[in-house]
């Protein structure tokens, strides 16, 4: 095969410094897991900066204990990205990013059961003139498929190291760990034809973006074929806007394929697909047509009008049963060994403000939220199961006839259910999705979603609400669903008010894959709950201990002449201050002062009130410091001596809760994901005034009714 | 590849549950038909409708994919019956 112009035989050189390999696939393939299986526990997760795509890095080592850094990109089906998970990709492997380094080489990796759909991309990765490795994944499914592969014809034909690969069971690792060390790697021998009306534009572009944009000859090739393949040339060019000459040859190409009726985007895909053909002709063997397969079976219940429905809301209530019953002990250990390490502290120090601040502030503050990481791991256990047994994409699938009726797509399940945890990891979700009105308006409902902070306020409430030490669960049960209930329906209804309004959109054209289901790996899984653990814990360790400092601080000074009660003492420091000026606010939904400083300190995060009220009236109650914070709260009075707690404030509390935007942490997220403070702020005023409005009408209508 | 006459020409969601059909055009947003046609799903492409009416389930070279009802009612296809060629 003649070798084409752009592609030198000669080994490309050995880089001196560590060498980066990208990890790329489609999505399904099974990048993860190969991912995970090579770098074990030496990840690091972080986020490409200006977008909230996660950017994993890990360290894995070659047969001479040489340290190579792995690059694992997000799953795409082309290089001509649609979501910004896909820009991500596309802009690493092109090397765009000034933060990520371009790759030095490029592991492909394709689904053995899917090979010809798999190696487009394969083909447009060709394209960038990096020596790549290629990953056959999945053989076994494959051989179930009964389907045959020749590797050794497809490394033949494309002239670079083909590794079989069953990655969930570690097979293949050694080989491709061996490849990976090979000190030279050599270029792809596979050339294909641009079709003859294409050709010419491809190199008139190729030339002015190595002249004009300065790009290598290799990388300028690519480019122009993105710039060709994707219809919108502004999205493929990115932050870096081309040069007013490439743009004016792209123009008149696109004008002159457009008078003679070329379809120029749809040709250079037929053109690849027809190259792809032969190869997989050559390749590929078919002993016959399979049956029905496993997944087949399962997909005709899963996926079914009504039984599909049943085995979803199975699973949502085995999950949230999950997240209050199995969590208990765990949480209620962590909050007997806060209670034990407080009362630790107390005797080993002299009585003052630093005893104080350590007691109170510090482990009271933190103490009250790292309680919530259990519930938080089985959540995060539940979704990384769900993922990996592929049942995620049919939930998906299920929900898409009901997001549809408020104008999303399936695609936002995934941020919502997630969202269910936190809205941050929620948000972050929503760069799967490709129509960006779509997007805004995932982000925008995704904090309605009742959240694992949230859960801390409902079930002191809930507890406040409800008299009696020995409360039938059945009725907190009940009043927690009402409150994820009337969270999900308040996203919902958002939702489709969004898409009628501010975002109109034309209705969603939504696909997506169904993998096929796998047993899960449980591995993965726990990679997945340990990272999603760390982050939490570091927010607690950071964000949460500096609150809780701030906020006894606030709470404890300026400090009142000696001998005055608690209560005078914190109504005199600036945080009384603070909630005294909030209260005519509040007053109407039947708050006062001293939960006012709960609202503005739970700002920063919900969990917060928790650790606030606890402060608060802790500091009413006296020397008895075993008081359970319910008593304390139950004793509360407003001047005029009504009890401040009725079940009727507990209820407008929780609803405020529901819908008030009190969270630092998702609107730092949003800001970054919209790229500027119009969409947060919005959020934050719609957010907090239905929260206002609706809390003030259950208030005053509960009033009004006599409760 | 020869043009079917029109009248065989239906929507992928018209197509009914268990039927093969060849995709011949696809029509509507540009990005949406460079994604379908790059997951292999262009013209030409056998398509086994498995379920749905609102959000419709189908199998193209052995994938399971989900199309909204928007996406499937862009994607037209010629009906084959139910022994057209299917692959995994």
């Amino acid at each position: 095969m003649a070798l084409p112009p752009h592609v030198s035989t000669g080994p490309s050189a050995a880089p001196a410094r560590q060498p980066v390999y990208a990890l790329v696939g489609n999505p399904n393939c099974g990048k993860s897991t190969l991912f995970n299986a090579l770098t074990g526990l030496k990840q690091k997760v972080g986020n490409y900066p200006g977008v909230t795509v996660e950017k994993k890095i890990g360290t894995t080592y070659s047969q001479h204990g040489q340290p190579i850094t792995v690059i694992d990109l997000p799953g795409t089906y082309s290089l001509a990205a649609r979501s910004p998970d896909e820009a991500v990709t596309r802009d690493v492997l092109l090397g765009r990013r000034a933060d990520t380094a371009q790759p030095d080489r490029i592991l492909c990796i394709v689904d053995a059961t899917n090979l010809e759909r798999n190696l487009y991309l394969v083909h447009q990765i060709l394209d960038l003139g990096r020596p790549v490795i290629l990953v056959v994944n999945m053989m076994d499914l494959a051989a179930q498929a009964g389907l045959t592969l020749r590797l050794a014809r497809l490394e033949h034909e494309l002239g670079l190291p083909v590794i079989a690969c069953e990655a969930v069971h570690g097979r293949g690792l050694i080989e491709l760990k061996l490849a990976m060390s090979r000190p030279d790697l050599p270029l792809s021998r596979h050339a294909w034809d641009v079709p003859a009306a294409i050709a010419p534009a491809v190199a008139e572009l190729q030339a002015s973006l190595t002249s004009n944009d300065r790009k290598s000859p290799l990388i300028a090739r690519a480019e122009a074929l993105l710039l060709l393949t994707d219809q919108d040339a502004l999205r493929v060019a990115g932050s870096t806007p081309l040069c007013p000459r490439t743009v004016e040859i792209l123009e008149s190409w696109k004008k002159r394929w457009a008078a003679e009726g070329t379809d120029w985007a749809g040709t250079l895909v037929a053109s690849r697909y027809e190259a792809i053909g032969h190869l997989a002709t050559a390749v590929i063997q078919t002993s016959g047509t399979a049956g029905p397969t496993t997944s087949d079976r399962i997909d005709a219940v899963v996926t079914h009008q009504l039984w599909g429905w049943l085995v979803l809301g199975g699973v949502m209530t085995l999950l949230f049963l999950s997240i209050f019953t199995l969590a208990e002990t765990p949480m209620n250990w962590i909050d007997d060994q806060a209670a034990a390490l407080s009362t630790w502290v107390k005797h080993a120090m002299a009585d003052g403000d630093l005893r104080d601040l350590i007691t109170a502030g510090v482990i009271g503050g933190v103490g009250g939220v790292v309680k919530f990481l259990p519930q938080i791991l089985i959540l995060y256990f539940f979704i990384g199961l769900l993922e990996n047994t592929g049942y995620m994409a049919r939930a998906a699938f299920i929900m898409d006839r009901l997001m549809s009726r408020v104008g999303l797509n399936g695609k936002s399940f995934i941020p919502l259910l997630s969202s269910y945890a936190c809205a941050i990891p929620g948000i972050m979700a929503t760069r799967t999705i490709e129509e960006p009105k779509d997007r805004l308006v995932t982000i925008l409902v995704a904090p309605l979603m009742s959240c694992s902070a949230r859960l801390p306020v409902y079930l002191l409430m809930i507890a406040a609400l409800v008299p009696g030490d020995r409360v039938p669960l059945a009725t907190k049960v009940v009043i927690m669903i009402l409150m994820y209930a009337l969270g999900t329906f308040g996203a919902f209804g958002f939702a489709w008010l969004f898409k009628r309004t501010l975002l109109r959109g034309a209705p969603p054209l939504m696909i997506m894959e169904l993998p096929p289901y796998r047993l899960p790996r449980l591995r993965d899984v726990a990679l997945h709950m340990i990272e999603r653990a760390w982050i939490f814990l570091r927010r607690a360790g950071t964000v949460i201990l500096g609150i809780s400092i701030v906020l006894w601080f606030l709470s404890a000074y300026p400090k009142a002449p000696a001998g005055v009660t608690d209560q005078q003492q914190l109504a005199q420091s600036f945080a009384g201050r603070a909630g005294h000026a909030l209260e005519p606010i509040i007053k109407p939904l039947g708050f006062d002062w001293q939960i006012g400083i709960g609202l503005i300190s739970s700002f920063a995060a919900r969990e917060v009130f928790v650790s606030t009220m606890g402060v608060v009236f802790n500091a009413e109650a006296k020397d008895d410091d075993t008081t359970p914070l319910r008593q304390a709260m139950l004793n509360a009075k407003w001047p005029d001596g009504r009890s401040l707690f009725t079940p009727l404030t507990c209820f407008s509390l929780m609803i405020y809760y529901v819908f008030a935007m009190q969270c630092m942490s998702t609107i730092a997220v949003v800001k970054r994901e919209t790229n500027g403070w119009e969409w947060p702020v919005f959020q934050t005023f719609y957010m907090t005034g239905t929260a206002w409005i609706l809390s003030f009408i259950v208030f005053q209508a509960g009033r009004a009714l006599g409760f | 590849m020869s043009r079917p006459p029109f009248d065989s020409r239906i929507p992928l969601c018209q197509l009914a549950a268990g039927a093969t059909g060849r995709v011949c055009a696809l029509t509507g947003d540009a990005h949406f038909c460079q994604r379908v046609r790059e997951m292999g799903f262009g013209e030409s492409a056998y398509v086994t409708k498995v379920s749905g009416s609102t959000t419709i389930l189908c199998q193209v070279n052995g994938t399971r994919i989900a199309l909204s009802h928007a996406a499937a009612s862009s994607i037209l296809v010629e009906q084959l019956g139910n022994l057209g060629p299917q692959k995994g």
